[in-house]
């Protein structure tokens, strides 16, 4: 008898449509979102911008891999350029599986 | 003279009314929340195979989705196509996969099954209605074709995702 997965909680991450603005740096814009880790066999989460073909996106982060809690909430900042700012579709964030965690979760915002 | 006695009594027992406002404030947004229902486990009904197939012995993973805003995001659930952790294994392992829809909070996802894309071991489902919905993942894993697995503990992993539309 093997195990395919562990207890596992729930993974949040908001808004579901978050908006870039001007950042205090000329050139670059800042989108802000949170994640919620109610996730015990989670510790960390990885960020990743994508275009609308989940191709990457250069950014910026105060993490790329955020350290989390359980039951941590976590504001970052996302920095990308004006001029990949048009290309920027996705934010995502993703678990990061550790042992004896076995579901990964995955939960993507959309810059409308 | 009673009357007003007990009219006096009755409007001296009154409190008065003083008006105070108390706000009770809260923030609704559209989220996802992906929560693991049920913990997978694997059968072993054959020495080559593995299976979380209940007639296996095993227990079928199920991955709970609540939406909080209709019409917002796709579901996309990932059967496992190889292990993350097992003993070394010299020959190749066949996987099989899928995913249903086992519950839901609203008969009106009942449509979900049957407009579900389903594209290698990935099975993506709009999320057109708000509420919660269990998605059940079996996954097989068969080795060498009739080669017994090696001893050991052996991990898979299920990718949920929820993408915003």
């Amino acid at each position: 008898m093997i195990t395919l997965s562990t207890p596992v909680y729930s993974h949040e991450m908001t808004p579901t449509y978050p908006t870039f603005s001007k950042s205090f740096m000329d050139g670059i814009s800042v989108a802000t979102l949170n994640i919620f880790n109610k996730r015990m066999d989670v510790s960390y989460y990885e960020i990743g911008v994508f275009t609308d073909e989940w191709e990457p996106v250069p950014f910026v982060s105060q993490y790329t891999v955020i350290p989390m809690k359980y039951l941590d909430t976590v504001s970052f900042d996302v920095y990308v350029t004006n001029r990949s700012l048009d290309s920027v579709e996705y934010i995502c964030s993703v678990s990061q599986v550790q042992y004896g965690s076995t579901v990964t979760s995955k939960i993507c915002s959309r810059v409308k | 003279m009673k009357k007003l006695l007990v009219l006096s009594i009755a409007l001296a027992s009154c409190s008065p009314a003083y008006a105070a406002e108390t706000s009770i404030t809260g923030n609704v947004q559209t989220r996802c929340l992906i929560t693991t229902d049920t913990n997978g486990v694997f059968g072993n009904p054959l020495p080559s195979k593995l299976s979380t197939a209940s007639a296996d012995g095993g227990v079928v993973p199920v991955v709970r989705y609540d939406v909080t805003l209709a019409d917002s995001y796709l579901a996309k659930v990932t059967t496992p196509t190889s292990f993350s952790s097992s003993p070394a294994l010299a020959d190749a392992v066949t996987w099989t996969g899928s995913t249903t829809v086992t519950k839901t909070t609203d008969a009106g996802m009942a449509a979900y099954e049957t407009g579900k894309i389903t594209y290698g071991s990935t099975t993506q489902y709009d999320l057109t209605i708000a509420g919660s919905t269990w998605f059940s993942s079996e996954a097989t894993a068969v080795y060498g074709g009739t080669k017994s697995f090696p001893g050991g503990s052996y991990t898979a992993i299920v990718l949920a995702e929820c993408i915003a539309k």
